[in-house]
């Protein structure tokens, strides 16, 4: 299936769509404009019909087992939306600005390719809904594996809001068909990937030289912990955002890093916090399974590679903590299994900026007089988020999308001498 | 390797307290292979300071490193050259990523004993030859998977005289085709000679909705059977209950529930699991299962749930001796099953976690097997 007009049409339908795209986007940019209010006033209006529970039986055949409605309904608020453009772009943000000898005016890039992985539901659609209110023509290639979700909301959308239609194009279009894709790539102004690595490669390799890209890679995350003993409240805090994530998101914990070289104190650090996330495991019996599954396969791999030499497991309900020899950041083994390593702050900035294009969250536990100095020396490192132990994965109205505001970068400043 | 041949070219499949001894003499041998022969497997070994000659009593097995099926889909462990095996076979990979797994010549030749006692033993061989209806993919040279092999080799229970099959490769893909399914089977009705079909579960389910909304009902003759095998994978949000599903296809195909055969097995444990008269799995005398425990992974007394871990020492170009799956399940003693067999049975209640695991952590992706471009 794919989206353009509005309508659901048939794949066969792509290629006629497809031949007469160039010619209708370039109908749109010369004579429509779309205001973010208007697509903020579709939101909000599709917002109320979902709250209304009149599509609970489209969102129980589409939305993944353990997702719920509620989950999407913030990203269906006229709140979000209007906080969102007010914190990336000002107050006001398509008002034309006066220089000494020219007005600067904020415009959409133009047209926009969105690649959105399919490790998020609901992430094509709101890869999307960035570009249209932002004002831009958005052509999305949606991932395999995406059930029909994106497609239902986007319709929905355009049903809401007929301005909408000339804006959207979907297509399912599976990454082998080259051809095609670098003829959605050669319509963009901008191409936005989301996803892994390999991922981020191939849409570069779609992308020509001078096309913008707008990459939003997978990242790793981790804990900082400096000073002598620390509070329960805050452990149990990290233990729970560890099992309820699962180690699974950008902002997972990985990685507890100690500011000592010491090893004996990390070996006093598991033993005291191993009974406190198996303590948190009871309540995610759920998932208990699949850690020790993941806990146990990460163990024979770093024993096959040599790498479980000189570490040191700690166990607890399925959980478990690998005390290691090495300060380097890396992927923990999931699922309430994670590294624990020492990383004094002298170490800091060159341990991180080994691996500086992965870097996102740092959970921060250290005394007041330290909170201010290691703050910094995170942010020098290239951490782009700073939060307490239990909110790594919390989301802050009018933050950074890894250290950038993504309306900005999908809008560009168009000077004009008076 | 001549106490793996003693082991699966013994009598009495369900008896398996008479073949006790043979199946730890050939654990000891099969374990002692692979640590001189597999480097990383000697490695795993000695981390959990395991040596062959500890398995002394049926309790030692629980010793042997347990290695899970996860492990195999992210490191290929083999422990001969790949010119003196018979094969490689991989798995079938529904969650994006597969393991690989290596099949040495003494295993077709312990497996063949094997596969002839339990299909004359749950009545799959005849001389009476039959239409083949394979609901599952047609081999092809691109095609590894274990499962499209082994629902191959299932057509030859009895002289096959045609086979039709519902996933076709067109451009690549694979593509069902149910239609022709009921097309073949309507055919299949007024041959003379009894049909077999072949496949996964979840195909027949959908076959037989297909047939019951077209209105066709057809009455197959009487020696026809239902062999289904590999699971609902992919399909497990549409999996049905077996009294559902055999009802249904009675009501279609007039193929009675005890012309229904059952099999389970996996690609790292080949074991020939066949469902008795009434539908549970015995555990016959090649393999030994543990129950272990999802906290500790230490083993469970029977009738408790938890990860299943599946023991025997059939394969000696990979080292599949003691495999955990990634599924849960329970033990239950034969004696409780009405068809007399009296080894325990397993229970499979299902995979662990929620299937299609999403994540953005980076590399996580391609550890669990997701490696898709995008």
């Amino acid at each position: 299936m794919l989206l353009a007009h509005g309508k659901l049409l048939p794949d066969s339908a792509r290629p006629q769509v497809l031949s007469r795209l160039r010619e209708e986007i370039d109908a749109t940019l010369a004579q429509k404009r779309l205001s973010p209010d208007l697509v903020v006033d579709a939101l909000a209006a599709l917002g109320d019909r979902v709250r209304a529970g009149e599509f609970d039986d489209l969102l129980s055949r589409y939305l993944p087992p353990g997702v719920t409605a509620g989950e999407l309904l913030p990203l269906l608020s006229r709140e979000f939306w209007e906080e969102k453009l007010r914190a990336e772009l000002g107050e006001d943000p398509f008002a034309p600005k006066e220089q000494a000898e020219t007005v600067t005016h904020r415009l959409p890039l133009g047209v926009l390719l969105h690649i959105a992985a399919g490790n998020q539901p609901g992430l094509p659609v709101y890869s999307a809904l960035e570009g249209l209110l932002t004002g831009n023509i958005n052509l999305l290639k949606l991932p395999h594996g995406d059930k029909g979700l994106s497609l239902a909301a986007l319709s929905l959308l355009c049903q809401t809001q007929p301005a909408l239609a000339d804006f959207l194009y979907a297509f399912d279009l599976p990454s082998s068909h080259t051809q095609e894709l670098q003829t959605l790539a050669g319509l963009a102004d901008g191409v936005v990937t989301w996803g892994s690595d390999a991922a981020i490669l191939a849409a570069r390799q779609l992308a020509g030289p001078n096309c913008k890209l707008m990459e939003w890679g997978h990242r790793l995350s981790f804990a900082y912990l400096s000073g002598e003993d620390f509070p329960e409240e805050d452990l149990a805090a990290l233990a729970e955002h560890i099992l309820s994530t699962g180690g699974r998101l950008c902002s997972s914990c990985q990685i507890i890093y100690l500011d000592t070289a010491d090893r004996a104190f990390m070996e006093t650090f598991c033993e005291g916090f191993a009974p406190i996330l198996g303590g948190m495991a009871r309540r995610f019996e759920s998932t208990r399974a699949l850690s020790s599954l993941y806990g146990h396969t990460a163990l024979l791999e770093r024993v096959v590679t040599g790498k479980a030499l000189g570490e040191k497991l700690f166990r607890d309900h399925g959980c478990s903590l690998i005390a290691c020899e090495d300060p380097q950041l890396e992927l923990s083994p999931m699922e309430g299994n994670v590294f624990v390593k020492c990383l004094p702050r002298e170490q800091l900035l060159p341990v991180l900026r080994a691996r500086k294009e992965y870097l996102q969250t740092a959970a921060l536990l250290c005394p007041p007089r330290d909170r201010a100095l290691l703050t910094d020396l995170l942010a020098r490192a290239g951490v782009t988020r700073i939060t307490r132990p239990g909110h790594m994965s919390a989301a802050f109205p009018g933050e950074a999308h890894d250290g950038e505001y993504p309306l900005a970068r999908y809008t560009k400043l168009v000077d004009i001498e008076r | 390797m001549l106490s793996r041949q003693r082991l699966f070219w013994m009598g009495r499949p369900y008896d398996l307290p008479r073949s006790d001894a043979a199946f730890l003499r050939a654990c000891r041998d099969n374990a002692a292979y692979h640590i001189a022969h597999c480097p990383d497997y000697a490695a795993i070994c000695d981390h959990f300071s395991f040596r062959p000659e500890d398995l002394k009593t049926m309790d030692d097995l629980a010793r042997i490193p347990v290695l899970p099926t996860l492990f195999f889909k992210r490191h290929a462990l083999f422990s001969m050259p790949e010119w003196r095996m018979a094969m490689k076979v991989t798995s079938s990979g529904t969650s994006g990523s597969f393991s690989r797994i290596g099949f040495d010549w003494g295993c077709i030749l312990a497996e063949v004993p094997m596969v002839l006692r339990l299909g004359f033993a749950h009545h799959l061989v005849s001389p009476v030859p039959s239409n083949c209806v394979v609901l599952g993919y047609k081999p092809d040279r691109d095609n590894h998977t274990g499962v499209t092999r082994t629902m191959f080799g299932l057509t030859f229970f009895s002289p096959p005289l045609r086979r039709f099959y519902a996933l076709r490769r067109e451009n690549g893909a694979y593509v069902p085709d149910l239609d022709g399914v009921a097309k073949a089977l309507e055919q299949c009705a007024r041959s003379p000679f009894p049909t077999r079909i072949v496949g996964f579960p979840s195909y027949l389910w959908f076959g037989l909705k297909r047939m019951e909304e077209l209105g066709l009902q057809v009455q197959l003759r009487p020696r026809s059977r239902i062999i289904l095998a590999g699971g609902w994978k992919q399909h497990a949000d549409a999996e049905v209950d077996k009294n559902v599903l055999y009802a249904l296809a009675r009501k279609v195909l007039g193929i009675p529930p005890d012309h229904v055969n059952e099999l389970f097995g996996a690609v790292e444990h080949p074991i020939f699991y066949n469902a008795c008269e009434r539908h549970q799995f015995h555990v016959p005398i090649y393999g030994r299962i543990l129950i272990r425990d999802p906290a500790t992974l230490e083993p469970l007394p029977m009738g408790q749930v938890g990860l299943i871990d599946l023991i025997s020492p059939l394969m000696t170009a990979t080292p599949t001796l003691s495999v955990m799956t990634d599924d849960l399940g329970w033990l239950s003693p034969g004696e409780e099953c009405s068809c007399g067999r009296k080894s325990p049975v397993l229970h499979i209640l299902g995979r662990v976690g929620a299937a299609g695991i999403t994540t953005c952590a980076a590399g996580a992706s391609e550890l669990l097997g997701q490696g898709e471009a995008f």
